[in-house]
């Protein structure tokens, strides 16, 4: 009886010029499967053989993707010696950052290295979403395929991520700040309707704010977090290039396909090229000018190395002059006057200050107004926004387009509210709340009872 | 045709068994995360005896309790803000005055100021301004029987005109 020859019985023939290597995960027995593999390997192509020169500009997207990527780069290579030196338990939390801060060595530099990134973080993560918003680079261009709305749905979870990290991050040193920012937070939790006090009851895995909770805030911060936005960012990045890279590059194909240009030169691969072209040849197409594009490698690569480099010099030269603060440790019976989140939820403190509302004897708690509701409708209505823009396809990827102007004004407005919020609960606010102009001096109260 | 047909059941039995045996897991786990025991303080707490309260006002942190005290009356009111739970601190007002509040005479000696979104209570613990939805809450205060201790019930909240009034 005769056996088709298994893969054993025939000695693995290497195509010309390809010689084993012990680290290759294919041998290509063939050139054209050598091909293949160069052509299908997902490291080869991170970038794509050409990028538009108009993507590259500093002064299009300001790169703030490629600092927000880097940062969180920083983060969690900072992160690893703290997830070391950090015990996640009530009684020695607090003790072990001070330990982090004052003790160990270059503990208090990679401890602010840590909340410099994350600090910076939230603020590029933010610009870079306004600056998507601003450029019209949701919207689909010219490219086949594109789904650039959907890669807006993952940058806005993205940054929401960011938003939550930066949160249970700074719960971790269960200081004053850590303690009574879980108060006020999971009590906004609570605030909602009928499921409030479960979902608060599940975040503090019990009814007062205890190891459980930091435990619980802990795993968040180094697993879930941290595991969700690697593998949104991996899709966010994905996105970008079966979009066609940024929104800038589909509007460079444009202007060049109507300009009249001098004859290019032609080529035709295919048959199938051939048939549809009304001559036999095909135009080629304007990803392959040179005066548009340049080779990713070495021009984008070098950029973005640039950039990475930068954003890494800059965060570990502030880390060495700017200290991480630790407030006083943990104390459930003080709150301390006036408690302040940090500035990037400044505006949420503020607007839950200011949205109860009493209609005759009724009263709409402001910590569910202003701390769900509200914050629930601009977060879904930045998602859905994509949808909602009507502007021709044109206005993807340029600066303020005209067609785009009233919601860019109205984006505008909001980002200004938020921003005056944040100065006002910055500056604005003192002993219990109260507000303070800027030249006032806040009354001298004791901090602790 | 019927060998078809019972390899397409067993597969989708074993898809479908697969799909059931992973949700239940996954809802396992999740079960697991909701607190079968709630490690809570104690809310039926002894404050000690009567006689170590001041004339006026005494807060005690650890409850969160602001306990008043007119000579053999005393009532208690919450320190915990209505609004999102900090604990509210008590301004001693400059004279103190009194109010009828729910038909009974009661003597404020202060006012309550939050430090996280700057709600106002008034003595009583009424809501006067700020973001507070609500009263501060007042609790039931009695006298425990072996002892004579001042008992607070944190769970038990009682009506703006309720006083422990001791023989």
């Amino acid at each position: 009886m005769t056996t088709a020859p298994t893969h054993e019985d025939v000695p693995i023939q290497a195509a010309p010029g390809v010689h084993r290597k012990r680290f290759w995960s294919v041998r290509p027995a063939s050139d054209r499967e050598s091909g293949d593999a160069i052509a299908s390997n997902f490291l080869l192509h991170w970038f794509p053989a050409k990028s538009y020169k108009p993507s590259l500009a500093w002064s299009y997207s300001f790169w703030l993707g490629t600092i927000s990527a880097a940062l969180l780069l920083l983060l969690v290579v900072s992160g690893l010696p703290l997830l070391v030196l950090y015990v996640p338990s009530v009684e020695r939390a607090y003790g072990s950052v001070k330990d982090i801060e004052y003790v160990v060595t270059f503990g208090s530099w990679i401890r602010s290295v840590h909340r410099l990134s994350a600090h910076l973080m939230v603020a590029v993560v933010f610009l870079h979403l306004a600056r998507v918003f601003l450029t019209g680079a949701y919207k689909n261009g010219f490219g086949r395929g594109q789904k650039r709305e959907w890669n807006w749905v993952i940058g806005v979870g993205l940054f929401l991520a960011t938003l939550l990290l930066s949160f249970t991050g700074y719960l971790l040193p269960w200081d004053q700040l850590a303690y009574w920012a879980i108060t006020v937070g999971t009590n906004i939790a609570s605030s909602i309707p009928f499921i409030g006090p479960s979902v608060r009851e599940m975040l503090l895995g019990g009814r007062t704010i205890d190891q459980p909770t930091l435990i619980r805030f802990y795993v968040l911060h180094v697993i879930f977090l941290p595991a969700g936005v690697g593998a949104l960012f991996g899709y966010h990045m994905w996105r970008v290039r079966k979009d066609g890279g940024l929104a800038a590059a589909d509007r460079a194909a444009t202007l060049r396909e109507k300009a009249p240009s001098s004859p290019v030169p032609t080529k035709t691969y295919t048959l199938l090229g051939v048939a549809r072209g009304t001559q036999p040849w095909v135009r080629i197409s304007s990803t392959e000018t040179k005066d548009l594009t340049v080779s990713s490698v070495p021009d984008l690569l070098r950029r973005m190395l640039i950039v990475i480099l930068g954003t890494m010099a800059v965060v570990s030269i502030l880390a060495v002059f700017i200290a991480s603060p630790l407030e006083e440790p943990a104390n459930p019976l003080v709150t301390p006057n006036p408690a302040k989140a940090p500035w990037y939820f400044l505006w949420l403190q503020e607007i839950v200050t200011d949205t109860t509302i009493r209609l005759g004897s009724f009263t709409i708690n402001g910590a569910f107004l202003g701390g769900v509701v509200l914050p629930g409708v601009l977060i879904t209505l930045l998602t859905i926004w994509p949808w909602l823009d009507r502007s021709p396809r044109e206005a993807a990827g340029v600066w303020f387009a005209k067609t785009r102007w009233r919601q860019n004004v109205v984006f505008l407005i909001l980002v200004l509210f938020v921003v005056a919020f944040t100065y006002v609960g910055l500056v604005m606010r003192g002993p219990y709340w109260h507000f303070y102009w800027p030249w006032e001096t806040w009354p001298d109260l004791p901090t602790r009872i | 045709m019927v060998d078809k047909n019972r390899r397409d059941f067993l597969i989708k039995t074993g898809i479908g068994a697969g799909a059931v045996a992973l949700a239940a897991q996954g809802a396992a786990s999740l079960r697991s995360l909701v607190p079968n025991v709630s490690y809570d303080a104690p809310t039926t707490v002894k404050l000690g005896v009567p006689n170590d309260f001041p004339e006026g006002m005494r807060f005690l942190p650890d409850q969160r309790l602001f306990v008043f005290r007119e000579g053999a009356v005393f009532h208690a009111v919450s320190a915990v803000c209505t609004h999102l739970g900090c604990t509210v601190r008590a301004e001693a007002l400059p004279a103190a005055e009194t109010k009828i509040v729910e038909g009974h005479p009661l003597r404020l000696t202060h006012q309550f100021l939050c430090p996280c979104h700057g709600s106002k209570y008034s003595g009583d613990g009424g809501n006067v301004s700020g973001p507070a939805p609500k009263p501060l809450a007042w609790y039931h205060l009695s006298l425990s029987a072996d002892d004579g201790e001042l008992v607070v019930d944190l769970a038990r909240e009682v009506g703006r005109e309720f006083r422990l009034t001791l023989a």
